[in-house]
């Protein structure tokens, strides 16, 4: 079947605009840090930071150990007994913002963040408006070659980090996540752009869908893993250098941040959510290969990686449950499976030549 | 849920309790020298180890009266175009020789069969050709090449080795089977057949040596 | 790891899983000798524990590297010979690590057998504590229940035992594991209590998927003891049967023989390629597909089928798949007396150059009085491009073929067997200085009175895959399964929820309080927040009744 110019050229046209809005929204998130309302729980958690500080100061702050998240009973301790009365004094499990229904959660974020929030959600319509089109203009799931793909995958990056936000009130992450998105589609756009075209025999197939559906939405969820992963190391490391005397306490724009605790089960969350939809991504593409290639598993290199990834981000999981691995090490372990991600999309599809080479790059 | 099915009495054995840690060390080794043994042998026995053609390194087997393999029948157009059935060879000893003109083991051993078809015709053996994967033009060259003067027939699509592979071991070419007179195979020669190895097998099958 | 050695330790209590903070060195204070039987120990407990599965991971993981960027004899023996000789030094250092055959490698074996084993020395305790926890009952609820992560507080007309009874209905109706007091009631426990527990499927789905990874390694290993890898070129037109010595490629699992391939016969009848001819895209296929006859077994009904690309043949147990193709010119030579001493179609191997611009030999061995061997190049569409022939379309819309014709000793009499794609001129001298393009129907008339070769014409050909993995099925099923402990193991939260009723001001005072494992994936806040208003509302409900009961006494 041919390929729908028109379609296509509508499909671009979004993008464009979408990347236009992205990019707006991230400036708007941006000016929530410089001109935004303070959070509400904000003086009961600098609170807990200057406490949490001491402590550590007292046990001697070297060690990534302490440094883990905090048990139940430290936790406790922290919570200030005058706090507002709809920050329960709970425990790890708990996170305070959520006490507070969403219409009145918005309300109270101020305008900035209600602009940026109606942005982001214009720019995601604009996004998906773009995929649709694409796969429309194609006739076929619009994942068939690199860029097609990322674009897909900052959608599904997107739109979860939307869900994640909004449910957790997490409004100061979205300068990170919607601003790596921004810088994702940039590049792509201008690096690996391909116009809308057909599919290589080798890729018609039912299990195309099934396979690169799984893999577009794992990677759009471990990218807002990866992200929220930076943002975690960049809070720890700040926390460190405050207990060793190193920085000032009330950072401005790390106080509007959620704390470590929830940025650490934040992306946990996050991954636990990725990890099954890999799995099944991979066991997809084992499915597919078979159809094709006569073989389940061949260690071809694109395969090899998805291995690579699969395990690494394994070992994240691991070390979670491993004293002496939580918090700064296991964020590393879960950069480093993102990076193998990365490397299998742009440079083992790209330059090692195996039966995966689909890029459609020229 | 589970408990009614981990409720079970012998869990609660005095001996095994008591013994609870050696008897989970001694499962989990053992468990793991057994996959660790299958793993090493899947492993060791895949990959690499393609047999496609016998590269001189001929084994010649006899097979004793009575563990004799029957073989099978076929029709099949000779390299001049006439038709020719097997079973018309019932009665007499055939050497039956597969081939072809690009094989080198083939080559090799070309005249060695061709001496020994001369050498035992008068003991009234037969050699046949099965000429495989080859096309006449060729087959014909090699055959005037070589002076084979007995018949050979073609087998493109290797079917009739097929028909054989069943009941003998062929792994490739050449391959060299001797039927007796009841039409059974009593000697095979995986691999270039040698004089000596071929009039071995012919001098036990026909009870003369030498012809 | 959970210590088997104390089975009676909670679980929740973060204090009895050590996480292997102290791993006991072998060096005990006071003992007098250490002896092989506790190294053993110390080593197994080493493997067994997180720390060191941890780092076999990442072994894992990075030996995996080599295996992606370096050329590996199994599936691209081709690139290693090429690596061997651009990288003269480098190559014999890396063979003999093992670098060119990594997933084959002992080390690479080392690493997953010994990941095996940790998971197997932490997996097989684990079973037998879930099995032991699955027996014991939740513990006793505490007596200030204010004091757990979730709680809530309310007062009911019912008195203490019933509002208990009531809440332990409820709480049974969503599937908790109760736990009641000993009766009768001691007032020193605190009165009237209920525990309940829920949960333990996410300690089985962990487990099941972990065994399921067992499983997996199994069913690849089985697949390699059982199964086979065979590769055949097939041209149009001609038919081949399934027996070891007509495949190109054999690839037997170790305890398969030649005798276990199935007896099938396949014909090519017909190959079409199509290629989109404009736009973009010009010169990229869109369509393959190879129509053949089978018959199972010799003698059998002949069936007409199509492979295609995605779409393989299952026949005889075996599947039998299309992986290329490519076209085969058609020759025919006749040498210095004038016999026609070769007459067939030649597969020529298409290159990187793309467009299907393919190479391939043609050797004839019984030309006489010398033989004779030719090295070609198939052009599909033939453009001349400043002197050299390329080709701008994969199609055959202008076939040419070029030849450089050689005569002499082809190397094929005696020693090694040769690749029918590679011609040896070591032994033989060049016939003509240039290569000679011909058309189809063209003849080259080769100088000396040599013969003849006549391009006569092409016809494609296909190559065919042919597997049989009995750990194909197994695998697949494992893997489901290790998806579905996966998603066991984070969606279910193990959770405990207790509820206290005592006399207190008007009527009952009830408390619930719970609490689930801090690394738990989230959303207990609202499970405990539905379960609480649904307590409190069944509470309410059973309370409307006891009024009504009491009013006659009153009344009196």
């Amino acid at each position: 079947m041919p390929v729908n110019v028109a379609l296509g050229h509508v499909s671009n046209a979004c993008l464009i605009a979408a990347l236009v809005i992205y990019s707006l929204s991230v400036v708007a998130f941006a000016g929530d840090f410089a001109f935004g309302r303070p959070r509400r729980a904000a003086a009961a958690r600098a609170e807990q930071a200057q406490d949490r500080a001491a402590a550590l100061a007292a046990v001697g702050a070297a060690s990534s150990t302490a440094a883990a998240p905090a048990r139940p009973e430290a936790a406790k301790a922290a919570a200030v007994p005058g706090a507002p009365p709809d920050v329960p004094a709970g425990g790890a499990d708990s996170m305070p913002e959520l006490a507070v229904p969403l219409p009145r959660a918005i309300a109270e974020a101020g305008r900035w963040v209600q602009t940026a929030l109606a942005l982001s959600l214009a720019g995601v319509l604009a996004h998906t408006a773009a995929v649709i089109t694409r796969g429309l203009a194609v006739h076929r799931a619009p994942w068939g070659n690199m860029y097609e793909f990322v674009t897909a995958l900052t959608c599904v990056a997107a739109i979860f980090f939307l869900f994640v936000m909004i449910r957790y009130r997490a409004w100061s992450l979205g300068v990170f996540v919607m601003g790596a998105v921004v810088v994702t589609l940039g590049l792509a756009e201008t690096l690996i752009y391909t116009a809308a075209g057909e599919l290589v025999p080798a890729l018609q197939s039912y299990w195309l869908d099934i396979h690169v559906t799984a893999m577009t939405l794992a990677t759009g969820i471990f990218f807002v893993a990866a992200v929220l992963g930076f943002v975690y190391l960049w809070v720890d490391r700040y926390a460190k250098r405050v207990a060793a005397g190193r920085a000032a306490p009330g950072n401005g724009i790390i106080r509007r941040l959620p704390s470590i605790e929830q940025l650490d089960r934040l992306t946990y969350r996050t991954i636990v959510f990725g990890f099954p939809v890999w799995t099944f991504g991979v066991i997809a593409g084992a499915i597919w290969a078979d159809q094709a290639w006569g073989r389940y598993w061949g260690w071809d290199p694109v395969e090899t990686w998805a291995f690579i990834t699969w395990v690494l981000y394994a070992a994240f999981l691991h070390a979670r449950a491993t004293a002496g691995w939580r918090g700064r090490r296991a964020h590393y372990i879960q950069l480093l499976g993102f990076t193998s991600l990365i490397v299998n999309i742009l440079v083992v599809q790209v330059f090692i030549a195996g039966l995966h080479s689909y890029a459609g790059v020229s | 849920m589970l408990s009614p099915v981990l409720r079970a009495p012998w869990l609660r054995a005095p001996w095994l309790r008591a013994r609870r840690r050696t008897v989970v060390l001694a499962a989990a080794v053992l468990a793991g020298v057994l996959l660790a043994g299958v793993l090493l042998a899947g492993w060791a026995g895949g990959g690499n180890s393609g047999v496609t053609d016998v590269d001189g390194n001929a084994s010649a087997v006899i097979y004793q009266a009575g563990h004799r393999p029957l073989a099978p029948d076929f029709t099949a157009a000779t390299l001049t175009g006439a038709k020719l059935s097997f079973s018309s060879y019932r009665g007499k000893v055939v050497v039956l020789n597969f081939w072809g003109s690009w094989c080198v083991p083939c080559r090799e051993e070309a005249s060695t069969l061709s001496y020994v078809a001369a050498q035992y015709q008068p003991s009234g053996v037969s050699f046949l050709g099965v000429d495989v994967r080859d096309t006449v033009a060729s087959a014909k060259a090699f055959a005037n090449r070589f002076h084979i003067t007995y018949p050979s027939v073609s087998d493109p699509s290797s079917v009739v080795t097929l028909d054989f592979t069943a009941v003998v071991p062929i792994a490739g070419t050449p391959t060299t089977l001797v039927i007796d007179r009841t039409g059974h195979i009593a000697g095979a020669v995986f691999g270039t057949a040698t004089y000596p190895e071929l009039t071995a097998i012919l001098a036990k099958v026909t009870g003369k040596a030498g012809g | 790891m959970t210590d088997v050695r104390a089975p009676e330790t909670d679980p929740f209590d973060p204090a009895a899983e050590p996480d292997d903070q102290s791993r006991p060195g072998p060096a005990s204070p006071g003992r007098g000798t250490f002896g092989a039987a506790d190294w053993l120990k110390w080593v197994w407990r080493q493997l067994t524990s997180m720390r060191i599965a941890l780092v076999l991971l990442f072994l894992l993981a990075l030996g995996s590297v080599p295996g992606s960027m370096l050329p590996q004899q199994g599936t691209n023996p081709a690139g290693v010979q090429q690596y061997d000789t651009s990288h003269p030094a480098l190559a014999p250092w890396l063979s003999r690590l093992g670098l060119f055959n990594v997933f084959g490698a002992p080390w690479f074996a080392a690493i997953y057998l010994l990941l095996f084993a940790s998971l197997v020395g932490c997996v097989v305790p684990r079973t037998f504590r879930l099995a032991g926890s699955a027996r014991t009952l939740p513990p006793r609820a505490p007596r200030n229940l204010a004091r757990l992560p979730r709680s809530a507080e309310y007062a009911t007309a019912l008195p203490p035992a019933e509002a208990v009874e009531v809440a332990a209905r409820v709480l049974s109706g969503h599937g908790f594991r109760l736990r009641r007091p000993v009766e009768p009631a001691d007032p020193a426990d605190g009165g009237h209590w209920v525990s309940a527990e829920k949960g333990y499927l996410r300690e089985a789905g962990n487990l099941l998927f972990h065994l399921a990874l067992l499983g997996v390694l199994v069913s690849v290993a089985l697949g390699g003891l059982f199964g086979y890898k065979a590769d055949r070129l097939l041209v149009q037109g001609d038919t081949f049967a399934d027996t070891a010595s007509a495949l190109d490629e054999f690839y037997p699992g170790r305890f398969v023989t030649a005798a276990d391939l199935g007896p099938f016969t396949i014909t090519l009848n017909k190959f079409d390629a199509s290629y989109i001819s404009s736009g973009q895209q010009r010169g990229q296929p869109s369509a393959f597909d190879a129509q053949i006859s089978y018959t199972e077994q010799p003698g059998g009904p002949t069936r007409a089928g199509q492979l295609e690309v995605n779409r393989p043949l299952s026949v005889d147990g075996a599947k039998v798949y299309l992986i290329g193709h490519g076209y085969a010119p058609e020759f025919r030579v006749t040498d210095a007396r004038g016999q026609v001493v070769y007459n067939a179609a030649t597969p020529f191997i298409s290159g990187t150059t793309g467009n299907f611009l393919s190479e391939g030999v043609v050797k004839v061995p019984d030309a006489q009085p010398e033989q004779l061997g030719f090295t070609g190049v198939f052009v599909p569409t033939a453009v001349d491009v400043g002197g050299t022939l390329e080709s701008v379309f994969p199609a055959a819309d202008n076939p040419v073929v070029s030849l450089i014709a050689y005569a002499g000793n082809l190397g094929m009499n005696t020693g090694p067997s040769q690749s029918v794609y590679q011609l040896d001129t070591s032994g033989m001298q060049r016939l003509t200085a240039n290569p000679q393009v011909l058309l189809p129907g063209q003849s080259l008339k080769l100088p000396g009175g040599r013969g003849t070769i006549t391009f006569t014409g092409y016809v494609p050909w296909v190559s065919l895959a042919i597997t049989h993995d009995p750990g194909q099925l197994p695998a697949l099923i494992c893997g489901i399964v290790a998806l579905g402990g996966l998603l066991l193991s984070f969606m279910i939260r193990r959770r405990r929820v207790f509820v206290r009723a005592r006399s207190g001001g008007h009527g009952t005072v009830v408390q619930v309080g719970g609490l689930a494992r801090t690394d738990a994936s989230g959303g207990f806040e609202a499970e405990f927040a539905i379960l609480a208003a649904e307590l409190r509302s069944a509470h309410e409900q059973a309370g409307a009744h006891q009024p009504a009961a009491h009013q006659p006494q009153e009344g009196e």
